[in-house]
């Protein structure tokens, strides 16, 4: 398997890891992630934590970016890491944070261009309802970003109401 | 007397001293410092602005309140000069310059976007009533900008030309060396709740939904 | 006849400010407007039905954000039966610990906070503001802008304010398409400076993304919340869309805050008459229900407008309060110029410098006012001994510290030629030895020579079409000789897989060890607790360099 392959299998583990709507990632003791048990991640639980081409954090050093093994994709977050965050989160009393965290970890898988594109089409008088409903499935199904599609959905309908869809 | 008329009599009198509303004409009276010409511009509101074919043109929008309600800039630059020099600027590049008037919002960088949408050339200049102005391009996002001139204080005669000129360049491709920025940290203290009821005021003649319409500009 | 005194008066620096009288009816008055809505909660089946006396079907979208996803239901109906004075007590009683305080004031609603702040003077605002920090070691942010867009100066300023203690460092542009240019010598020379500086690159919202997204910023924090629908709106944004965006940032590993302030609605026109302070209660509560783990507030670039109005300096402390009380990060201002008269300006930054804050200044201008491109900060480089001094005098720890001449040109002089090498290796337009030169004892940019601006624009976005990455700027440190940089710049890239600095109140020290609200908790309850002045640090205030030491003298 080349290199490529390599990372297209990996991020194709992990996108199934996320529509299987797996919960949490477990920490290392099999429970959540606690401020008190696991943070920093970095420090404390340097050995779980892996970029989304599978590095950890120890093999991302200056002689890989050298020689070329080490790329600006392995200095990424994966959805598992941000789902710790969250639950670090949640261990110090910041629901709306965690929330926040868990909608980002679906967003992992959008590529920057699209992503960017999503966020142009949410602005006020982008996009009529069913332009953003049809962005609402496509993460649903392209990314099995549930999260983000609810809120999309929500957002069509406000947006309806108050005049805010293009016209 | 209203309260409010009361606030605004003091407001002009204390800080803008010989500041023009149309309304409010007389409350200037008894300030010594010369009032600046204002006449000598008008405004006729044609149909509705259409999109332009011409890539020779560069599109000036002003504001609910230019000329109209509000004739000078912060600065008591008279709306007259700051399009006679804006227009120059833009026919010294060899480019026609088209005055249309935005009216479903006051927010400058909105109204010079639908100026440049407008625009055959995809440039247009937004130009608020308190001399806020930005350069815009179609294809850019609305509140990006080509460039923008947030110090309304700042903006004198030589600059709206260089305004004109640059808009003028970027229409026929090229890229211009942007009008030296300008910035002057005093003036947010001085300014900028002067600025806001400005904006107030320009802001209480947006019509929601209405469409740009054409302006016959006439210098006399 | 004129009297001597009043003509002596007129040319007070005081009397070059402007000032209005309250104008309630458009939102010109700074707390308690006679049309702000009375505080109320109705909750049915677990959904808002009625909230600060608005039924649910006449809810606008900044209503509907904040019922759905930014109070704690599950107490609001118990807290809003609370007396608003009563809460106000509570947040100034040090016998009410912050982990307790939270609980209820994350269960408030926006009319609810404006009416308890309405109760509190700013000495008692103080108090709260110190307990309610959700940082216990308090920190400052800084600006390093010029009026010529500079690559070079921004690179030396930068790893100066690194030297004197700034632990963020945000840029902005003075023509936006130089934004990749600046970025990329705010990280370089922030990184010469000192390791583990977060920097930022404040332009248009999707332009900052893909600056951070690319490795040339570490945070973002102009994404800009208004508490009126309209304004909103013509801020080219709803609550969604910028939640959405909030999002964004953090699948990337970027951290990030929300920017808002008093007086921005009725400065864009449409302020519905409500006060300035309700309306940013608004805001605050807005950034929580998206999830955002900070706010910068305290008027910010809108300062003029509540700095003009009654009591309006009151506001702003009393909107930095409400950002702590719902558990967010908060970057308190004092980062606009706000007054021409010095006493103004010090009682202003007095009132967030003595509590402490997660960020005192969210943007001390590290370079002269004439070069601030945010039109100026509120305290400028010129004012860092009257800063390092009134740290000294008050034996408070305002983020910063005393530097000599010999280190600061020695640092200066490093960044620059770190810039030098690193636009040499990507191929960018050429930084001389004159103009290295130039940056390394610059005071400001009327010292730099002048770039070809044409040329650089040119580069810029040739240089975001070649997707330039962090890793390649690595790269050409690391083959410029400036191994001990690229290393910190891969340690700041690496920071996004483990995503420990997207926590509340983050901040990255010279080992890379990230210190936050969630393993540097404020756990003030009076004297004697709470963040403490360590010895080391303060030898560090207190040792200015032009002290006398009586030993010097026979």
């Amino acid at each position: 398997m080349n290199q490529k392959d390599m990372l297209e299998s990996i991020v194709q583990e992990v996108m199934k890891q996320m529509s299987g709507g797996a919960p949490a990632a477990p920490a290392a003791n099999g429970n959540t992630a606690t401020a008190d048990q696991d943070y920093p991640l970095s420090e404390r639980r340097a050995d779980q934590i892996k970029s989304p081409t599978g590095k950890s954090l120890n093999e991302i050093t200056l002689e890989g970016v050298m020689n070329g093994s080490v790329t600006a994709d392995d200095c990424k977050i994966r959805p598992e890491t941000l789902e710790m965050q969250a639950q670090i989160a949640e261990s110090v009393g910041r629901a709306a944070f965690a929330r926040n965290l868990r909608r980002a970890a679906e967003l992992i898988a959008v590529p920057d261009d699209r992503l960017l594109e999503i966020y142009n089409a949410l602005r006020p008088y982008r996009s009529t309802k069913g332009e953003m409903i049809a962005i609402a499935d496509e993460l649903e199904n392209q990314y099995n970003a549930k999260i983000n599609g609810a809120f999309i959905r929500e957002a069509a309908e406000l947006y309806e109401q108050r005049g805010r869809l293009r016209v | 007397m209203t309260i409010n008329e009361n606030l605004v009599r003091s407001v002009i009198e204390e800080v803008l001293k010989n500041y023009q509303f149309e309304n409010n004409g007389n409350a200037v009276a008894q300030t010594s410092t010369p009032v600046p010409e204002t006449g000598g511009l008008t405004l006729t509101e044609g149909a509705i602005a259409e999109e332009g074919r011409k890539s020779d043109e560069v599109v000036i929008a002003v504001a609910p309140a230019f000329g109209k309600f509000q004739k000078t800039t912060i600065i008591k630059m008279p709306h007259r000069e700051v399009l006679r020099q804006v227009i120059a600027g833009i026919e010294e590049e060899g480019l026609k310059a088209r005055v249309i008037r935005v009216t479903h919002t006051s927010d400058v960088a909105m109204i010079a976007h639908r100026a440049a949408k407008l625009s055959g050339s995809g440039i247009g200049i937004g130009i608020q009533s308190k001399g806020t102005t930005v350069i815009h391009q179609k294809d850019l996002m609305q509140l990006s900008n080509l460039e923008l001139f947030p110090q309304a204080p700042l903006l004198d005669a030589k600059v709206f030309r260089a305004i004109g000129k640059n808009a003028a360049k970027y229409a026929k491709g090229e890229s211009p060396a942007p009008v030296p920025t300008m910035n002057d940290q005093m003036a947010r203290p001085k300014y900028q709740a002067i600025a806001a009821l400005l904006h107030i005021k320009e802001t209480e003649h947006v019509v929601p939904h209405a469409k740009p319409v054409t302006l016959d500009v006439k210098f006399s | 006849m004129k009297s001597k005194r009043f003509q002596v008066l007129a040319e007070r620096d005081v009397n070059k400010d402007g000032f209005i009288k309250e104008w309630p009816e458009v939102g010109l008055i700074a707390m308690d407007g006679p049309n702000d809505p009375t505080p109320s909660i109705k909750i049915q089946n677990g959904k808002v039905v009625e909230l600060d006396g608005k039924k649910r079907e006449d809810f606008d979208l900044i209503d509907s954000f904040i019922a759905e996803y930014g109070i704690e239901l599950s107490r609001a109906e118990e807290v809003m039966a609370i007396p608003s004075v009563d809460l106000a007590k509570m947040l100034v009683d040090v016998n009410v610990p912050r982990s307790e305080m939270v609980k209820y004031t994350i269960a408030m609603t926006p009319a609810k906070a404006a009416q308890v702040l309405g109760k509190m003077n700013v000495l008692e605002m103080m108090m709260a503001l110190t307990k309610m920090r959700p940082r216990k070691t308090p920190s400052n942010q800084c600006h390093v802008t010029n009026v010529k867009d500079h690559p070079v100066q921004i690179a030396a300023d930068s790893a100066e304010a690194s030297l004197r203690g700034f632990d963020e460092h945000e840029t902005t542009v003075g023509v936006v398409r130089y934004a990749p240019f600046n970025a990329l010598s705010l990280l370089v020379g922030s990184q010469v400076g000192r390791p583990g500086v977060l920097t930022q690159c404040a332009v248009e919202e999707a332009t900052e993304l893909q600056l951070g997204m690319r490795g040339l910023t570490a945070y973002a924090e102009t994404v800009s919340v208004y508490g009126t629908e309209q304004v909103f709106v013509d801020g080219d944004d709803t609550p969604w869309s910028k939640a959405f965006l909030a999002s964004a940032y953090a699948s990337r590993g970027l951290k990030m805050r929300f920017t808002s302030g008093t007086g921005s609605e009725v400065q864009m026109g449409y302020a519905e008459g409500k006060s300035m302070l309700y309306l940013e209660a608004r805001c605050v509560f807005i950034t929580k229900a998206a999830g955002v783990q900070g706010l910068q507030n305290g008027s910010i670039s809108c300062i003029g407008v509540p700095g003009a109005v009654p009591s309006g300096i009151r506001a702003v402390l009393a909107e930095n309060v409400i950002t702590t009380m719902l558990d967010m990060e908060v970057a308190s201002g004092n980062d606009q110029t706000f007054s021409h008269s010095p006493i103004r300006r010090t009682a202003r930054t007095l009132m967030q410098m003595i509590p402490g804050t997660d960020f005192i200044f969210s943007g001390y201008s590290a370079v002269p006012n004439y070069d601030n491109m945010f039109a100026g900060s509120n305290f400028d480089a010129e004012d860092y001994d009257d800063y390092n001094v009134l740290q000294r005098d008050l034996k408070v720890d305002g983020g910063l510290r005393p530097v000599t001449e010999d280190e600061v040109v020695k640092i200066r002089n490093r960044a620059a030629k770190a810039l030098q090498v690193v636009f040499k290796n990507l191929d960018l337009p050429e930084i001389t030895d004159a103009e290295v030169e130039a940056a390394t004892y610059a005071h400001g940019s009327k010292d730099m020579p002048d770039r070809n601006v044409v040329e650089d624009l040119k580069a810029a976005q040739e240089m975001m079409e070649r997707k330039i990455t962090g890793v390649d700027v690595i790269k050409a440190l690391h083959n410029g000789g400036f191994e001990d940089v690229a290393g910190n710049l891969l340690n700041m890239m690496k920071m996004r897989v483990s995503g420990d600095h997207l926590h509340t109140s983050a901040i990255i020290d010279e080992n890379f060890h990230v210190i936050s609200a969630v393993n540097d908790c404020n756990d003030y309850n009076g004297p004697g607790t709470g963040y403490q002045i360590s010895p080391e640090r303060w030898d560090q205030i207190k040792n200015i360099p032009n002290a006398i030491d009586a030993t010097d003298f026979e």
